[in-house]
């Protein structure tokens, strides 16, 4: 270990990383364990309902709240919202995260992982949704690849590297919102085929709508809730001040308060558009209503207050219902309101190897964000490059 | 980098030329309706005449070299439970209603309905299906990536999968027999039926016949043959003696395809595609027109306050100046005033001596 | 082309690559817009 670099040695064993450590052997072993035998025995997929788990949160969630990465680097390139400039990279650091672990997740769901390159190689069907969907993320995860590369590279002391990427920033931001804002919302356009199997209240000929400003939702209150918890976690290195995070924390509540402004309209109109009302009063309608009024209204009135009285600790508590709101929300949509019309024994409830799989992703996501965040100028600016943003 | 005028024609000239040449004589637009191919087949389903023989299970996986349905055929206490199609039972049959007093039961026989416009077809991202001129919607399982799209949009809950196949699983559902069909034989369940329950061919001619059974009997039938349109319509036809709901068939299904509903969003990509980047480097440019006149602004602000300075500095300087010079004209007006005195008061003294 | 499938197939795998084209043609056009502005 060099000597000039005045990084803290750390410890290897504390309990953080033996937690983690623990449960990343246990995905290990249960991702392998679907390899070797297969779906069957490893998860509780069947022919009635083919996408669990994995599907449902580490693909179609992990997508949306791995949103902070577009909608902060275009607020600040593109919007000209310069003060939330310390927000960009911790925000495109787990976007690219996200999307990888999304790419891990699907790679593990596959019947054949090893075909995923097909589509583009050996037969296109361009009718699918799931085909701009699976072009626009193998697109963004390079882009949002490229876009973590200054970092890396500042920290790796390449300074011809630095530039040139620097340079493409712009266009990188316009080409990540492009593909953002299809992806984004063309999982949600997945659906438009199945009125027949997705309850009517989440279904909506305007679904992939929904899905995008859900998506600005989910990535603003992710950034509100990281930049909290990055704050304290590596208060060793970050160079915000309190007052400076709060001002940022109090803007994005703003933003977010908005978008679910937007959303509940949008909400509302759909069921107006296709006479849904009655629908309310039935079982699965006290559970949309729950959704809505628990993690729609809710985390928006937190935000309004919050903005209002500029107390950010109603704004912080508000962007974590606005998360698990998304989360329940994608859940919703893929497991909980699909094959609605099943009887009980037909439904799905996720393999504890699904949940095992899943919770260690989410670890290595952590770990990962952790271990670069840690030594590589995310949360901090790098000495020989200050301004240069 | 700088791209000349003549060059960015140029380009745009060779691509019109590629899209012009490949573009085929036929336009949709929307308005049109595609029939499908005149002559391919198709299969009737009279339920009427179904009295649950499972036979046609039976065909289906000898045919296909799938284990056999469960079960002794003639054990009719597995119609307890609704069965449903699996990655090694292609085909089942349900009762779906009771016995009822004179009444006998109802069955039908349920297996993937070959639509004309197939959900699996329109998601696959592989393009593993295909609707054939012959009738049949056939399955490449050479290009399937397993992602199970197919599975989880059918309306009828007609694929399976093969969840216990851990290096080559692959999609398995009904395939109207479609190497037979191209021997000129019929599909083994339409051959094996003993009740004349499954009849096979050319699905426009399937539908008169249907058209006549109902009109011939209109107390027997539900005068409306279901797949003739439902979902933009099926290669299995299906009569009923009782609605079509009651048979785990969806009733006042629409009659658009539903790959259509895909096909509305997805025609907005290009859109965005094409919008976005002219819209966005748009606001680029605006913000950075906002941050240059902001910076214009504060650069004359700069300039206009040290000229105010500047001239209140002169005003200022010029003040002094004058009270400078009032001073010095007093002190020298004092001086001359008291050298005058003095010379006075010497000359006054002077006079004085004699 | 007999159904809506195949249509859709061949429109849609079309309009991708055109599509692709404009957006790789808006840099050139952007560049080319914008080549004078940036001399004094």
């Amino acid at each position: 270990m060099s000597e000039s670099i005045a990084v803290v040695k750390r410890p290897l064993i504390t309990p953080f990383n033996v937690i983690a450590g623990l449960i990343l052997l246990a995905g290990a072993g249960a991702g392998l364990y679907r390899f070797a035998v297969g779906l069957a025995p490893s998860t509780n997929l069947d022919h009635l309902n083919p996408w669990g788990l994995w599907i449902g949160f580490d693909v179609m969630t992990g997508v949306a709240l791995a949103a902070g990465g577009f909608t902060i680097s275009s607020a600040v390139y593109l919007f000209g919202l310069k003060e939330y400039q310390p927000l960009v990279r911790p925000a495109l650091l787990t976007g690219f995260l996200g999307y990888f672990l999304v790419v891990v997740g699907l790679l593990v769901d596959l019947g054949q992982p090893w075909r995923l390159p097909y589509p583009f190689v050996v037969q296109s069907g361009p009718t699918s949704a799931l085909f701009e969907i699976a072009l626009c993320v193998a697109l963004y995860l390079t882009v949002l690849f490229v876009e973590f590369t200054p970092a890396a590279f500042e920290w790796l002391g390449w300074k011809r590297w630095r530039r040139l990427v620097h340079r493409l920033t712009i266009a990188l931001t316009i080409f990540g919102l492009i593909l953002s804002t299809m992806h984004q919302s063309t999982l949600g356009a997945m659906y438009l085929i199945t009125p027949s199997r997705l309850h009517p209240l989440w279904y909506s000929s305007h679904i992939p709508v929904h899905f995008f400003v859900s998506a600005v939702i989910a990535g603003l209150s992710m950034v509100i809730f990281e930049s909290a918890l990055s704050h304290r976690v590596f208060a060793d290195q970050v160079e915000v001040t309190h007052e400076k995070l709060d001002e940022m924390t109090i803007g994005l509540a703003k933003a977010a308060c908005v978008a679910l402004g937007i959303y509940l309209a949008i909400k509302v109109v759909s069921i107006s558009l296709d006479n849904e009302w009655a629908l309310l009063l039935t079982p699965y309608g006290h559970w949309y209503l729950f959704e809505i009024g628990g993690f729609v209204v809710l985390p928006m009135i937190g935000y309004a207050i919050g903005f209002r009285e500029r107390r950010t600790t109603i704004i912080r508590v508000s962007a974590v219902i606005a998360v698990v709101g998304i989360v329940l929300n994608r859940l919703n949509v893929s497991i909980f309101a699909y094959n609605w019309q099943l009887p009980a024994h037909e439904r799905y409830w996720p393999h504890p190897f699904e949940i095992i799989v899943t919770v260690a992703l989410v670890t290595f996501g952590v770990v990962m964000f952790k271990w670069i965040a840690g030594r590589m100028p995310i949360l901090h600016e790098h000495p020989e490059y200050r301004g240069e943003h | 980098m700088s791209v000349s005028r003549r060059g960015f024609l140029g380009g745009a000239g060779a691509v019109a030329g590629v899209v012009a040449g490949s573009a085929t004589a036929r336009a949709g637009g929307g308005a049109e309706r595609f029939v499908g191919y005149p002559d391919a087949m198709g299969l009737l389903h009279d339920t009427t005449l179904c009295v649950g023989c499972r036979t046609c299970e039976l065909a289906c996986a000898k045919v296909n070299g799938k284990p056999k349905p469960a079960g002794p055929l003639h054990d009719v206490s597995i119609f307890n439970k609704l069965r449903r199609v699996t990655d090694k039972l292609y085909t089942v049959v349900n009762r779906y209603v009771k016995a009822r007093g004179k009444k006998p039961p109802v069955y039908r026989k349920h297996q993937c309905m070959h639509c004309q416009e197939p959900c699996c077809a329109s998601v696959c991202f592989v393009k593993a299906f295909t609707k054939t001129p012959e009738g049949p919607v056939l399955y490449d399982p050479s290009v399937c990536v397993g992602c199970r799209y197919c599975v989880n949009v059918c309306p009828y809950y007609a694929l399976g999968y093969e969840y216990d196949n851990a290096i080559n699983p692959t999609v398995q559902r009904c395939t109207m027999c479609y190497s037979r069909i191209k021997k000129g034989e019929q599909p083994g369940c339409a051959e094996a039926c003993p009740m004349g329950a499954i009849v096979f061919g050319k699905r426009k001619d399937l539908i008169k016949l249907a058209r006549q059974r109902i009109a011939k009997f209109p107390d027997r039938y539900v005068d409306e043959i279901f797949g003739e349109h439902e979902y933009g319509g099926t290669s299995w036809l299906t009569l009923a003696g009782v609605s079509f709901d009651k048979l785990g068939l969806p009733v006042n299904a629409s009659h658009k395809p539903l790959p259509e509903l895909t096909a509305g969003f997805l025609s907005v990509v290009p859109l965005v595609i094409t919008i976005y980047p002219g819209l966005l480097l748009g606001f680029y440019a605006w913000t950075r027109r906002k941050e240059r006149l902001t910076e214009e602004a504060r650069v004359a602000a700069v300039a206009q306050a040290r000229a105010a300075d500047g001239e209140v500095a002169a005003t200022k300087a010029a003040e002094q100046k004058k009270l400078a010079e009032s001073r010095q004209k007093r002190a020298v007006d004092l001086a001359v005033k008291k050298a005058l005195a003095d010379a006075e008061k010497a000359a006054a003294a002077k006079e004085d001596t004699p | 082309m007999h159904t809506l499938q195949d249509f859709f197939h061949f429109t849609k795998g079309m309009t991708y690559i055109i599509a692709a084209l404009f957006l790789v043609g808006s840099i050139g056009f952007w560049l080319f817009l914008t080549s004078r502005e940036d001399k004094p």
